[in-house]
């Protein structure tokens, strides 16, 4: 039976690499990168090309560029994923209930305790840093809601998990997450209202002027670059994502605390 | 062939065959780990490697041995700054759509352990074999 087993590791790497030798000129990194790839990076910061500055997005980050504005419509909906798993998770575990029990007495210790009351809000700054410039430096809304959903996971940890649950159950980080989720939509038609109420053709989420579509989201404020939608995208998915971390980890830590209602 | 050209190759070809060897080995687990936990922690593993491979299909070679490739971020924006880091930048789309898997990916894990949790409030266990001798 072992010899089966090794014979499928050894198949599989041959297979593979079999695959990477016949398309080993599109694998191995040249001088040049795809023309396609070559486009975004000429395309995401250029008010100067008469032709590119038509498509460009006006963010110095080709990543988020892409993400939010070249492929906007699949972050929405790959979005729209997560927030369905999370669903998922809340229907499959429909009908648990927490045991009622105090919290007394539970967690680490003092020391350890105290620590997390002043790491916590520095975590909050890191994570907003690394969320609102998703625009300007490497990161974004997703890394930086997931840097902040650190903070529950530690509270659930040191405290416990009744300790968060007390202060903030599940329901109110779903609000939390419907509220970024909603920002989030009603950003992707912001400017196509705009353009149905004052008579201008305008798309579905349309960031820079595109030709015949003349209106645009502000590029900076105040002379701080924001690249449009990406600043208030970048917003939003930073509340949804963390707040939807933090109730994956509640519910899955909340299971361990609690006891069926009814028949198993 | 130039001993760092020669060098450059061997180094890729180590770094695409462990990631291969990696690949192999999470789809191992997943085939023959008769626990549920371990299949997950395979899967994850085969995501991670296969998005691994796919940032290195957008990477971009050294163009002098002083001039490395750029990330995709330009810093100077003026429009000699834009037309250069055009030629030095590394591609990022396969890191735009890694982004995504990475994101679908967890979902789908979130899920999985959900289902996991179910399986075990059913049959007291997740050992698939157990799972199979129980019911079907």
């Amino acid at each position: 039976m072992r010899i089966v087993e090794i014979a499928v590791i050894i198949l599989i790497v041959l297979a593979f690499g079999l695959l990477i030798t016949v398309a080993f000129s599109y694998i191995a990194p040249g001088t040049r990168i795809r023309p396609l790839g070559e486009f975004y990076l000429y395309a995401t910061y250029n008010p100067y090309d008469p032709i590119v500055r038509l498509f460009t997005v006006m963010s110095p980050e080709g990543v988020t560029a892409i993400v939010w504005d070249f492929r906007g419509l699949d972050t929405l909906f790959e979005t729209s994923v997560f927030y369905l798993a999370i669903i998922g998770a809340l229907a499959l575990t429909r009908g648990l209930m927490p045991a009622p029990r105090s919290e007394e007495g539970q967690g680490l210790s003092v020391i350890v305790k105290s620590v997390t009351k002043i790491t916590a809000p520095m975590i909050l700054a890191v994570g907003a840093s690394v969320g609102l410039h998703g625009h300007l430096t490497p990161g974004g809304g997703f890394q930086g809601g997931s840097v902040i959903a650190v903070i529950p996971m530690l509270m659930i940890v040191i405290f416990s998990v009744l300790f968060l649950a007390k202060r903030m159950n599940v329901t109110g980080f779903l609000i939390l997450r419907s509220i970024g989720l909603a920002i989030i939509g009603f950003t992707g038609v912001a400017l196509f209202i705009a353009g149905l109420v004052l008579g201008v053709p305008a798309w579905v989420f349309q960031n820079m002027p595109k030709p015949g579509a003349p209106l645009s989201m502000p590029v900076e404020v105040h002379g701080a670059l924001i690249s449009g939608t990406l600043w208030f995208f970048n917003l939003a998915e930073m509340v949804a994502v963390a707040s939807g971390f933090s109730i994956a980890f509640l519910i899955l830590l909340l299971v361990k605390e609690v006891e069926f209602r009814g028949k198993s | 062939m130039e001993p760092t050209e020669f060098l450059n190759l061997y180094l890729l070809s180590v770094t695409i065959a462990s990631l291969l060897a990696n690949v192999a080995i999470s789809l191992y687990g997943v085939f023959y780990k008769p626990h549920y936990t371990k299949k997950i922690i395979a899967v994850s593993i085969l995501s991670d490697s296969a998005n691994t491979i796919a940032i290195f299909i957008g990477f971009r070679r050294w163009l002098s041995p002083s001039q490395p490739p750029s990330v995709a971020i330009a810093t100077n924006l003026s429009r000699e700054g834009i037309e250069k880091f055009a030629n030095v930048g590394v591609d990022p789309l396969p890191q735009a759509l890694v982004l995504t898997a990475i994101v679908i990916g967890l979902a789908v894990t979130l899920f999985l352990i959900y289902l996991g949790y179910m399986l075990y409030c059913h049959y007291k266990t997740l050992d698939m074999r157990e799972i199979r001798r129980l019911k079907g």
